[in-house]
């Protein structure tokens, strides 16, 4: 596939990483020095343009390109160029980056003409809210609009004996979900119905939302339900993280240093208590209590006050912190640190955009355990062989189908459904066979 | 070096256009005039001589037109800061035209300089505050240009102009802000000429339907004393909560069928013109259940007229339908600073009355006809009170005060509390005042009427308790009482900031 893409920032970047080596890349950027630093990584053509000139993207060779990326940090030059795009390059896929929840309000709409908008802010937002959503899960994602989650959980002490050493045909596991693998040491074992879960194991679980908070209970019972959250920084990444877990009904306290900000916030947050304070005042932290909350989120602009604002929320007792790392390096920092989550909103972002390469019929990809495995978002075509067999009769392979999505609806198949052409198939595999999986469906 | 200089000029001392303030006074005087052909017509119909009527109304449009042609000069320009100006001193202008029939009249009771002015001041505040004693010696032109006076001033003077008159040359919202009761928390997004307009064309709509209604209680003999004649009288009080009547015994004149319907429409009179126009001719009758103003405005009214039938129930004075009504009406009547009464509640005991005199200080709503302290401000004082409570345990906490859920500005709220200070600051001055010259002449008031004196006419209510209850009379109290009542009035109506931005020396000099 060709991509053009606008933007050689560090989504941008982040973006080139994850697909040169199977695509042509094209590279616009108005400042060639960072073109010259990508050129010196990865084997890309690069062009030092602007992005709201048509001439340069026309010159740049846009009319080539099948999926076209406008990846700046500015809203406004990524929407004029996917404007150009549509013109230039008619036929292709647009994405266009944006930081302003009111674009992608536009774009659900059907008012802004491109394929697609990622917001590195919501995209952030949802990737917190998974995290406090599983809060014992070591990696989760989510398929199909939120409909269907899939989470990687350690097996340990504190798991629940009705889940532990027993055939799992026996086992008692939340409805709506299965089991998708069991990977104990360097193996993996297919989860068949003799098969037993023992301690220090890793499985991968596929199921809906609330089953999938039901494992995390299951399996940490006292890490419980997060139902209170403070969230460190007012930007529009914290904004948002607060609109989006107010949206699930957790209670929200902000705090914010800035006073014109704090304002801001509160009056279009109606719901959320919002302190003007910077967050590092002992007093403060102790007389509002701020160690009571179950979680905190560190969402302000600059990494090292992020990591000493949540060491102090830690002393202070709050028991599960995420932290916003806007620098690459910082998630190992954050890690050492202690904070037991972290999450770069670049990458999130580059993540969510380098779906769009993928083959059309796949909408989504989530790689786990480094890359042995993936989550694919297939969608059925009529000629598989697989249509109209139930799945108690479905051969074995290595590959599990953890939920398919009919008519919008996600559904958690049992034996006795049969899958339908047009479904789009929710499927565990060793990444090795997903071209092969791809290819069957 | 001399180029310079002449450049610089002289030193300016006065920092706003008076003759450009004075110039709109007058031309609004010009205009104002006209409205004594409406009691003209009245006295031509009834045979009643025509002079006052021709010399009020020639008197003021001549010193307008005068006024208007002597200061006129090219480039003076009506702003802001004239605009204070110029609408205090239309309402001191409007009072003199309202006085000026009676001075020439001429009768005992409405004679006297002070006196004329006074029911001149009352009529066009929509205060109801009377000094007359013998209502059968008013004439009906005469008396009809009392409640008309009333009528003219409910929607405020250039609230009309705005609205009729072909051009003025003001500078800016001021003008219309400064007599539009209630803070400015609505951004109105049009025109003034077209927000002026709406508000005149509801309120002359439901000034005629009122008298509609109240004439087929009449013709269809439910009540034998409404005449047209009084439908009309009393509808042109009603709609401004003036509280003027025709009659000695005000509303107890008429039928309980006529007082309901009055009820009615004093309620109607004091909920924001602006909201009803978006429910009724928009047809989105949505606002009124979310506007919390109007929610705690008919919640009081109700909360209020419970509580007061209970006590004029349980006191004896009354029962059945006539207590409910008996309260419903005072309730309604003092609420929205009307001032109508269909019973002397002077004579009733203390608990009633002071359950009637915190109602003073309650007031209409904001962008209604009413008088008084406005719903809205107790309710935004009551979420800065409720604020501060939570701050003193959080200091660090950030919470926009909501007023129908969207965020109202920092200035407004301290708008707010200064307003309901000056308010009663302004209040406790002239009972003080009322107070000192009562024990220099030979009038003996209770103890609290001074107090409910300035309360009833800083809030344009009009009637007090005592003598000068419902059913009395201001004649008995002294000329120095009747000017601080004027005055409070006049305050009172322009919501005190523009009368008080005028007595600081930075209004007048640089």
């Amino acid at each position: 596939m060709r991509v053009f893409l606008i933007g050689a920032g560090q989504v941008g970047t982040t973006i080139v990483e994850a697909l040169h080596d199977d695509h042509e890349i094209t590279v616009l950027d108005t400042e060639g020095t960072r073109l010259q630093a990508l050129t010196g990584r990865f084997d890309v053509a690069v062009f030092e343009g602007n992005g709201t000139s048509r001439k340069d993207l026309a010159a740049a060779g846009i009319g080539r390109a099948n999926l076209v990326i406008a990846c700046t940090s500015r809203d406004e030059v990524n929407i004029v160029a996917g404007m150009f795009s549509r013109r230039e390059a008619e036929g292709a896929t647009t994405v266009i980056r944006t930081s302003s929840a009111e674009y992608v309000e536009l774009w659900r709409e059907g008012q802004l003409d491109v394929d697609f908008v990622v917001s590195s802010e919501l995209e952030t937002a949802y990737a917190i809210s998974r995290i406090l959503g599983v809060p014992a899960a070591r990696q989760t994602d989510v398929f199909a609009d939120g409909q269907v989650q899939v989470g990687e959980f350690d097996i340990d002490e504190d798991a629940s004996d009705d889940l532990v050493g027993m055939p799992l045909r026996n086992a008692k596991f939340p409805t709506d979900s299965k089991v998708a693998a069991i990977i104990r040491g360097d193996e993996m074992i297919l989860p068949r119905g003799d098969v037993e879960i023992r301690r220090g194991d890793r499985i991968v679980v596929i199921g809906s939302p609330s089953a999938a908070r039901q494992w995390s209970e299951l399996l940490w019972p006292e890490g419980g339900t997060v139902r209170d959250v403070v969230i460190y920084g007012a930007g529009r990444v914290g904004s948002a993280i607060a609109r989006v877990l107010r949206e699930q009904g957790l209670s929200i306290r902000m705090i914010e240093a800035s006073r014109d900000q704090a304002r801001r916030v509160a009056e279009s947050h109606p719901d959320v208590r919002v302190f003007n304070a910077s967050g590092f005042d002992a007093d403060f932290l102790e007389r509002e209590r701020i160690g009571y909350a179950q979680a905190a989120i560190f969402a302000m602009r600059d990494d090292a006050k992020n990591q000493y604002a949540a060491s102090l929320a830690r002393v202070h007792g709050v028991p599960f912190t995420v932290a916003i790392a806007h620098e690459a390096v910082s998630v190992a920092a954050f890690e050492q640190s202690g904070i037991d989550v972290s999450v770069n909103p670049r990458a999130v972002t580059a993540e969510e955009i380098v779906r769009f390469a993928h083959d059309p019929r796949m909408q989504q990809v989530a790689m786990l355990e480094g890359n042995r495995f993936e989550v694919l978002d297939v969608t059925t075509r009529e000629t598989s062989r697989y249509i109209g067999m139930a799945f108690r009769d479905m051969p074995v392979h290595g590959s599990l189908i953890g939920a398919i999505v009919r008519n919008g609806q996600a559904i958690f198949p049992h034996g006795g459904d049969v899958l339908q052409a047009g479904d789009r198939v929710i499927i565990f595999t060793e990444a090795a066979n997903a071209p092969w999986v791809v290819e069957a469906l | 070096m001399t180029q310079a200089v002449s450049r610089i000029g002289r030193p300016r001392r006065i920092a706003i256009d008076v003759l450009a303030s004075l110039n709109l006074v007058g031309t609004l005087g010009k205009y104002l005039g006209i409205a004594a052909l409406m009691p003209l017509a009245v006295a031509l119909w009834y045979g009643e001589s025509v002079v006052p009527f021709v010399v009020a109304g020639g008197l003021t449009s001549g010193l307008g037109l005068l006024l208007e042609r002597a200061t006129a000069r090219p480039g003076g320009r009506v702003g802001v800061r004239e605009g204070f100006l110029v609408v205090s001193l239309t309402w001191l202008l409007a009072a003199a035209f309202a006085a000026t029939p009676y001075i020439v009249v001429g009768s005992d009771q409405l004679g006297h300089p002070i006196d004329a002015y006074f029911e001149g001041m009352s009529g066009f505040t929509t205060t109801g505050a009377t000094v007359v004693t013998d209502f059968d010696d008013l004439s009906k032109s005469i008396a009809i240009w009392r409640q008309f006076t009333q009528w003219l001033g409910g929607m405020g003077i250039i609230v009309l102009a705005l609205a009729v008159l072909p051009r003025l040359r003001v500078g800016g919202r001021q003008l219309l802000e400064s007599e539009l009761p209630g803070p400015e928390i609505d951004q109105l997004s049009e025109r003034m000429r077209s927000t002026a307009r709406r508000l005149w064309v509801l309120y002359v709509a439901l000034t005629g339907l009122e008298a509609l209604i109240l004439s087929i209680l009449g013709w269809t003999g439910v009540d034998d004393k409404m005449t047209p004649y009084e439908a009309i009288a009393h509808a042109f009080t009603t709609m401004p909560t003036g509280g003027f009547s025709t009659q000695a015994r005000s509303i107890e004149a008429f039928s309980a069928a006529s007082q309901w319907v009055i009820v009615a429409f004093m309620v109607i009179a004091g909920v924001n013109f602006a909201l009803m126009y978006r429910a009724v001719l928009r047809r989105r009758p949505g606002v009124l259940v979310r506007d919390e103003e109007l929610r705690l405005y008919l919640a009081l009214l109700g909360v209020a007229t419970v509580a007061l039938c209970v006590q004029i129930w349980s006191y004896g004075i009354a029962e059945g339908e006539e207590a409910l009504r008996f309260a419903a009406f005072q309730v309604a009547s003092i609420t929205t600073t009307t001032g109508y009464a269909n019973v002397d509640w002077a004579v009733w005991p203390v608990l009633l009355l002071l359950t009637l005199f915190a109602l003073m200080f309650v007031g209409g709503s904001a962008g209604s006809t009413g008088g008084g302290i406005k719903i809205v401000r107790h309710l935004l004082l009551g979420k800065v009170l409720r604020r501060e409570i939570d701050q003193t345990l959080s200091p660090e906490v950030v919470l926009p005060i909501r007023l129908n859920r969207s965020p109202v500005d920092e200035k407004t709220l301290r708008a707010v509390a200064s307003f309901i200070l000056l308010y009663i600051g302004l209040w406790a001055l002239g009972a003080m005042v009322i107070a000192i010259e009562t024990a220099f002449i030979d009038l003996t008031l209770p103890m609290m009427d001074p107090l409910l004196i300035s309360a009833s006419a800083i809030g344009n209510v009009g009637p007090s308790f005592g003598v000068t209850g419902p059913m009395g009379s201001y004649a008995p109290i002294g000329d120095a009482s009747k000017i601080a009542m004027i005055g409070l009035m006049w305050a009172g109506r322009l919501e005190i900031v523009p009368v008080v931005v005028l007595l600081t020396r930075h209004y007048w000099r640089l």
